[in-house]
């Protein structure tokens, strides 16, 4: 009779280990996948740029420096690797396709024709996807964290050697600046 | 409470367990009823059937719902050329859910409404009507499909396939004994319980049940509108967006021409609801509720 009690008690133990083992496995798996996801997104942005710049300068060709700004950006960009380089990079693109976009306001005729109008919506949801991208990264590296810090998962985080990942942050010059109020 | 988006998925994914259980009780209970009505003799016949025919009928209809939906609504599939700016926003929300993408349809209709099925996120399809992509903007369209598909999440197609099954099966039984009692029913009631208050009792049960049955199905189905709400916000952060689309839906009047009431449930704004007597019995929060619950997410800013 003890000895099926000590065998229940045993396979539960080894069914508990083994759940609490997959599950930081699988929500550190999910982290890669999401920044995976982030990296497509980056990508398809990258490839919209060299199209967008040359419908703008067919337009605004003496727009130089801001070409340039969005060029060196796109360059930066596409050769990071890991999240801080990579979310430095993105912020900094972020940055430079905002001024080139200020310059096309400044051009009707541009803004009208259909070309850019159909490169503003790709870029406008690929803008979106990214940011999805983000969150989406964001929330899973947050569930891992979670899982990682709190009991009694975080017994068996070296076992799987899984650890805390890091958050993606935006490095958005703007987002960062403090309003000025003027009384 | 702070009603940010966490705190309510979490109660109503509470709501929804507690609900499921008291079903679970009234089928016993029911089932218990019988027993003392008829004996044990009709009720170990009749309780398996009943249970065996509600099963039969709605997981066929579970497991094929996202073909079955389709011609039941009229929804004609389409692919990312068909509507590609329509795509581009699926495919935002459908990164920032982490879900597979679903299949895309369009009902020829001029009230403007959406909805979601399928039995998995693998077979998820949503479909939006022809006059919901008219007025809608992008952020409110946003709103809709961030809601659409956290119904796809949180497997609304199962829950309500489970609430449908269980109230089945005990407006079934319902229908079995009464149909028994008028028809020399009862013949093995000398092997049941001989005191007449228990046999009112039992049969006050088995009458009412179904009714109870549905007060707890339409109970689950509004909970499962206000965490598909609450979980929309968890996709898209942004509160915003959604409400404004249910003052959209709330300020028109139209309503779907559908062919069916069986599938009134499913759309994002119910077609029935306005002509209900009873809140009681509606399939869906009032719309004003679950704008003044986006609205009070607003105001916590978008972090939350």
């Amino acid at each position: 009779m003890e000895i099926f009690v000590i065998i229940g008690v045993v396979a539960l133990l080894a069914i508990f280990v083994v759940a609490q083992y997959n599950r930081l496995v699988r929500l550190n798996i999910s982290v890669d996948e999401a920044f995976a996801q982030i990296e497509v997104q980056l990508k398809r942005r990258a490839d919209l740029i060299p199209n967008l710049v040359e419908t703008v300068k067919g337009y605004a060709s003496h727009e130089q420096s801001t070409f340039d700004a969005v060029v060196a950006a796109r360059a930066k960009a596409t050769s990071a690797t890991g999240v801080a380089d990579v979310s430095a990079a993105d912020g900094m693109l972020t940055q430079a396709l905002r001024g080139l976009l200020a310059v096309a306001e400044a051009y009707p005729d541009l803004k009208a024709s259909s070309n850019f109008l159909s490169l503003q919506e790709e870029l406008s949801t690929t803008e979106n996807k990214v940011a999805f991208a983000r969150q989406f990264y964001n929330d899973n590296v947050r569930a891992l964290n979670e899982a990682v810090a709190t009991i009694p998962s975080s017994f068996f985080a070296g076992f799987a050697k899984v650890s805390a990942r890091e958050f993606y942050e935006v490095e958005d010059p703007q987002s960062r600046e403090v309003p000025k109020v003027n009384f | 409470m702070s009603a940010n988006f966490r705190n309510a998925q979490g109660a109503n994914k509470r709501k929804t367990y507690f609900l499921l259980v008291a079903m679970g009780l009234l089928t016993w209970v029911v089932a218990y009823a019988a027993l003392t009505y008829f004996g044990a003799g009709t009720t170990t016949f009749v309780v398996p059937l009943a249970v065996g025919i509600s099963l039969v009928g709605v997981w066929g209809s579970y497991y094929g719902s996202d073909k079955l939906v389709l011609t039941m609504t009229g929804a004609r599939v389409i692919q990312r050329e068909d509507n590609p700016e329509l795509f581009n926003v699926i495919e935002e929300v459908v990164i920032a859910s982490g879900l597979p993408m679903p299949k895309v349809a369009i009902v020829e209709d001029s009230a403007p409404n959406a909805f979601a099925t399928g039995r998995n996120p693998e077979h998820a399809l949503i479909a939006f009507t022809t006059r919901i992509l008219e007025v809608m903007d992008r952020d409110e369209l946003q709103g809709v499909i961030a809601h659409e598909l956290a119904h796809v999440a949180n497997r609304d197609t199962l829950v309500s396939a489970v609430a449908a099954t269980t109230a089945g099966a005990i407006a079934i039984l319902s229908d079995f004994l009464t149909r028994m009692m008028w028809f020399g029913g009862g013949r093995d009631r000398r092997e049941g319980n001989g005191n007449p208050f228990l046999l009112i009792v039992s049969l006050v049960i088995m009458l009412l049940a179904p009714i109870a049955a549905m007060l707890l199905r339409s109970a689950i189905s509004r909970r499962r509108e206000s965490l598909a709400d609450a979980t929309a916000v968890a996709f898209t952060r942004n509160p915003a967006g959604l409400r404004r689309a249910l003052e959209t839906l709330a300020g028109d009047s139209t309503v779907v021409r559908q062919r069916s009431n069986a599938v009134a449930h499913i759309w994002i704004e119910s077609p029935l609801d306005g002509k209900s007597v009873s809140q009681l019995f509606a399939t869906h929060p009032p719309i004003q509720e679950r704008i003044e619950t986006l609205r009070a997410m607003e105001s916590l800013g978008p972090n939350q």
